[in-house]
């Protein structure tokens, strides 16, 4: 157990490097920053200078060792564009984007889980068809088009809440709301599944057989044993949720870290990127292990070769 | 004694009223489509950033709404010779810390922007100011390295007067965490993606601000914009879509202010690579083959004006007596037969999405008003990034849809890119109009000026190595609340003299 | 348990079907609305084709034919609309019915192709990991946390912006993004697989390891890859309306549903009919891939399969 534990820190941190690194080729596959850094009037001489000062004339491998070098220091560098450190950028955008995604798992949870597990009981009626078609639709409709009806009816018409912008409760609704859609639909889905594979195992039938009201046989069998799974599947939707919101923190200027990262990419501000990524990644690898460790903590079939 | 406190209690009734009313009071909020990029001049190069620079801090020239040049913290200047401006600096300013304003905080600032070790984005405007010399503490000299026209443009052009003494003892960084200017409004706090909130600065020189606050947020997207002026949270938004006018005109709490704007818009022309482009006719037959009328009413929903060349009559040098190309398609045919292209061509026609209002639709427009005139389109849609680069690597084959904006104000700040080869954006050029436009340059007379622009835009007409288009019309959405706030052509909004 | 991806859900692992159990009535009655729900699918997957295939014959207009002073013509049952135009038309007077025809085009090729390139490629190095194990397996699933940890965005930039827009471009890079969710999948049925009996008898009796993945593991993997296929579809069609989002899609004046998505959202409090028809047109079909693939999944798992 604890040799496999290791076994995995060390394959993250591998992970970790490969994305520090491919994420550097990325961005400089993404052209020349210095183009969209001057203004027209710029001579050739300014363009020079600007290319020289962000280090950008130097051979691509002393780049690339000059950068993980610092990286591992914990140095993103410089914003190209604006003139703070890419991780102050990165960092200050944080506690937005936890913010909106936190509450957005927390509206997808309560609408997923009862709808998926009364489905899962409920399987084959009219509910469950209702409830998994309800879920197909919210998994295919845009996430734009949602967030800008949702401004639509609730903001203009309705005037329950604010357009957009950061704020308090009022603000983190509509955009928590637009996110938990397509999350939720797909997290009900995935609970349904997973309850239907408990439902028919043999301890639950035994269960029923032995005369177990069904409301038992739900909470202790089912939930149970069902639990790690949906807790996988809620941590792992946190992940990409925290960089993934991008279009509904564009429609709603949520200041969190997908617009940062959209803007960083359109502006070719590669240390702002490169942090951007290798922190979520980062963050992303790390849920993954603590799932992984908890899975072959607690269930012994996992293969581990 | 009951008539005392009646008395004492209408006095301070009636004082506290007169306070009230001579107090800035309310907040305006303003919604833009982008975002600061910081707060440091040297890294502008938006007009979010101008629009933040305006209020916070004094320039020594202001454009007034008009476009015109106006004394601002500089009161007079004389020229002294060809290459040598003398200023006389307002007495009296004073920076939101309470220290005065003087000679040699201009020059601090102004060393600032062009000193290399600032790489200050906007440093090629300045490119031409060689020295500044402070004479005594309310006037200055500036040195140019050529005669300059342009030199009082340059110095209303974002380049912000700083507390010199101030920023060498808090640094840069520390500095622009929490800028001190001298100008109307006072900086509180800034959160990037969010909003900035600046208060009024009653000691400001001009008189204090009607409002005694200004909030700034960047709302990049279009429908939640509008909503925010709807439902009345914000009170000032910009870039509202042509088609969209109409119904913000019908709301109920908000009106829309139009206004024709610096930007211009035309299509690139690759006239370097060998092939059809190189020949003038062709490149008539193209201007020749658009109905910018159409585009302008059907898509700018009467949002542009034609223009002639690549100026509007907001840049100095305009000629108002050279028209447009009219729309002529079977001149056009005719054109490219004569060419020796009867049989129809194939050009490469990119353009970026999203970058200028309704770039992408504007372009499909013309491509389809050239197939009519047998030229087949190959259409390819850019992200502004990689367009950028394709443009300024001189990659850019065939047609590339583009717009300029105002910048100075000045003809130059438009030809130079385009027609002098050395310059990363020239697809066209000749030894002529080179040597013209590097005279006008240098001609302190603005007459004499005048005239070299005025056969400058003839030959680029006749010569056609652009598709010109159009002017574009600004639309922005103020709410009824709003007093006296006027749109102006240059895109920025100054709010000194706004109330609520 | 079999740990999920995100975005598919997967039956329990190896558990042994229960042989010879009576059937209770609520599995035939379950069985029976199983066997209606192809008609649904089969239904929209069938329109579809023939939008994609006879799209010339079925639409009434050229669709990229521009008619500048018939922009913006809302549907006929809408006031100004006209029975010219059923479903109005665009910015640009194009008929927003013949784009949505023939943008079927786009969505089919972009979904299919998109799926086959990432679930070919996603297979494989699903059945390899499965197969060898070890340090093999290792290092093709960092590879897949890898993939995983890079944002698409950066991905379909970098390669858009170094190849140029067009639609061969856009399924290479739905390939090179979407692979991952399959070889998770694969490589857990391969690896049981390869537990199994009768593999350890072909490995016994000699036989290459490239026989024993070609004719004993992939046929029993493609069960699976099919089903992901079958719900991937759709997101295919959905990731095309992002990188129109950004400006990364079909060129113009190529009618795709994702591009008359992204194109009409800045129509959307005005001329709502823009990008609500490709909407719906992309939802039903998700819908119909979904429905499709959990159909098939049913049908291919042995536990739900009606004895003789």
């Amino acid at each position: 157990m604890g040799a496999y534990i290791i076994r995995r820190i060390l394959q993250s941190l591998i992970v970790i490097l490969g994305v520090i690194i491919i994420t550097f080729l990325i961005s400089r596959v993404l052209g020349d920053p210095v183009a969209l850094l001057l203004p027209p009037e710029a001579t050739p001489e300014q363009r020079a200078y600007l290319t020289k000062d962000l280090g950008l004339d130097r051979p691509l491998y002393i780049q690339l060792v000059v950068y993980v070098s610092k990286v591992l220091k914990g140095d993103f560098g410089q914003s190209f564009r604006h003139q703070e450190p890419a991780m102050k950028l990165l960092l200050d955008r944080i506690p937005a984007s936890l913010y909106l995604s936190l509450i957005a798992t927390l509206i997808s949870v309560c609408i997923a889980l009862p709808l998926g597990i009364i489905s899962a009981i409920k399987r084959g009626t009219i509910f469950d068809r209702i409830g998994m078609t309800l879920a197909l639709l919210g998994q295919s409709i845009p996430a734009f088009w949602a967030g800008i009806m949702l401004i639509l009816l609730f903001a203009v018409q309705l005037g329950w809440f604010p357009p957009s912008g950061y704020g308090g409760p009022k603000h983190v609704i509509l955009p928590a709301v637009t996110l938990a859609l397509f999350f939720s639909a797909a997290t009900a889905r995935l609970t349904r599944s997973s309850v239907l594979d408990v439902l028919d195992m043999d301890y639950v039938r035994y269960a029923r057989l032995k005369g177990v009201p069904e409301f038992v046989v739900i909470i202790r069998h089912v939930l149970r044993n069902s639990f790690i799974t949906i807790l996988n599947i809620v941590a792992l939707q946190l992940g990409l949720l925290l960089g993934g919101a991008v279009i509904t923190e564009f429609i709603f200027s949520w200041p969190g870290i997908g617009r940062l990262s959209l803007d960083a990419i359109y502006n070719r501000d590669y240390p702002v990127i490169q942090a951007t990524v290798v922190v979520a990644a980062s963050f992303f690898v790390v849920i993954n292990l603590l799932v992984d460790i908890i899975y072959s903590a607690t269930d012994p079939r996992v293969s581990r070769k | 004694m009951k008539k005392g406190v009646f008395i004492v209690l209408t006095l301070v009734m009636v004082f506290w009223v007169g306070i009230c009313f001579g107090q800035p009071k309310g907040e305006l909020v303003v919604c833009q489509g982008a975002e600061v990029n910081a707060l440091d001049p040297a890294k502008h190069n938006s007009i979010p950033d101008t629009n933040f620079g305006l209020h916070v801090f004094d320039m020594l020239y202001l454009r007034d709404s008009q476009g015109v040049l106006r004394p601002h913290l500089a009161t007079s200047h004389k020229i002294i010779n060809d290459t040598t401006w003398e200023f006389k600096l307002r007495s009296g300013v004073k920076f939101h810390n309470g220290a005065v304003m003087t000679a040699k905080d201009v020059k601090f600032s102004i060393d600032r922007m062009i000193d290399p070790q600032t790489k200050a984005f906007f440093a090629p405007f300045y490119a031409t100011i060689g020295e500044v010399k402070v004479v005594d503490d309310s006037t200055i000299q500036i040195i140019t390295k050529g005669p300059d026209p342009l030199l009082l443009k340059r110095l209303g052009m974002d380049l912000l007067i700083l507390p010199s003494d101030l920023f060498k003892e808090k640094g840069a960084e520390t500095f622009f965490q929490h800028p001190i200017g001298s100008g109307p409004f006072k900086f509180v706090s800034w959160t990037r993606n969010d909003r900035m909130i600046l208060d009024a600065n009653e000691a400001y020189w001009g008189g204090p601000p009607k409002v005694k606050r200004l909030i700034i947020r960047p709302v990049p997207e279009v429908a939640a914009r509008l909503a925010e002026l709807q439902t009345g949270n914000a009170d000032i938004i910009t870039n509202i879509p042509p088609f969209l006018v109409p119904q913000m005109k019908d709301s109920p709490n908000a009106t829309v202010q139009s206004i024709p704007g610096g930007r211009v818009m035309f299509l690139y022309i690759n006239c370097l690579v060998e092939g059809p482009l190189k020949d003038k006719r062709v490149r008539q037959a193209l201007n020749y083959a658009v109905d910018r009328k159409a585009i302008i009413d059907n898509i700018l929903k009467g949002g542009g004006v034609p223009m002639a060349v690549n100026l509007t009559p907001l840049h100095f040098g305009y000629d108002p007596s050279l028209k447009p190309y009219p729309y002529d398609p079977a001149k056009a045919k005719k054109l490219l037969a004569e060419a020796g292209h009867a049989s129809g061509l194939k050009l490469v026609f990119n353009t970026p999405s999203g970058r200028y209002i309704l770039d992408k639709e504007v372009s499909q427009a013309i491509a389809g008003m050239f197939n009519a005139v047998g030229i087949q389109t190959d259409m390819r849609v850019h992200e502004w990034g990689t367009y950028t680069q394709m443009l300024t690597g001189k990659k850019l084959t065939d047609l590339g849809f583009i717009g300029w904006s105002l910048a100075l104000a000045d003809a130059d700040g438009t030809f130079s890119p385009y027609f002098i080869p050395e310059s990363v954006f020239s697809y066209f050029s000749t030894p002529e109009l080179k040597e013209k436009i590097m005279k006008a340059r240098a001609i302190l007379d603005e007459k004499k000026r005048f005239e070299i622009y005025k056969e400058i835009q003839r030959e680029i007409y006749e010569e056609a190595p652009l598709i010109y288009l159009y002017q574009q019309i600004d639309h922005y959405g103020v709410s009824k609340k709003v007093k006296g706030f006027q749109v102006r052509g240059d895109e920025w909004i100054f709010l000194h003299q706004v109330s609520k | 348990m079999v740990k999920p991806s995100v975005d598919v859900f997967v039956k329990a692992d190896g558990e042994s079907p229960i042989e010879g159990a009576p059937f209770s009535e609520r599995k035939l009655k379950f069985k029976k609305l199983f066997r209606r729900i192809p008609k649904a699918a089969a239904f929209i997957i069938i329109l579809l084709l023939i939008c994609a295939i006879f799209s010339p014959w079925i639409a009434p207009h050229d669709p990229i034919e521009q008619n500048l002073a018939d922009a913006l013509k809302p549907p006929f049952w809408q006031k100004g609309g006209m029975t010219k135009y059923l479903l109005g038309t665009d910015n640009l007077g194009r008929d927003i019915l013949s784009r949505i025809i023939y943008g079927a085009r786009v969505s089919v090729i972009v979904g299919f192709a998109g799926v086959l390139f990432s679930g070919i490629f996603g297979t494989f190095l699903g059945v390899v990991a499965g197969y060898f194990g070890g340090k093999i397996d290792s290092v093709i699933m960092r590879l897949t946390d890898i993939m995983l940890s890079l944002p698409y965005i950066l991905i379909a930039i970098a390669i858009i912006g170094a190849i140029g827009p067009s639609l061969t471009n856009i399924i290479i890079v739905l390939g090179i993004t979407q692979w991952v969710s399959y070889t998770r999948i694969i490589r857990f049925e391969a690896m049981s697989l390869s537990k199994s009996e009768f593999i350890e008898m072909a490995v016994i009796s000699g036989t290459r390891w490239w026989r024993i993945l070609l004719v004993h593991i992939l046929p029993n993997v493609l069960n699976s890859a099919v089903v992901l296929g079958t719900l991937d579809v759709g997101k295919m069609i959905i990731f095309e309306a992002a990188l129109s989002f950004l400006g990364l899609g079909v060129k113009p004046p190529t009618a795709s549903w994702g591009g008359m998505l992204a194109d009409g959202r800045v129509y959307l409090t005005f001329a709502w009919w823009l990008a609500t028809f490709p909407g719906i047109a992309i939802s039903i079909t998700v819908l119909g891939g979904n429905l499709l693939g959990d159909w098939l999944r049913d049908e291919l798992d042995p536990r739900h399969q009606l004895k003789a």
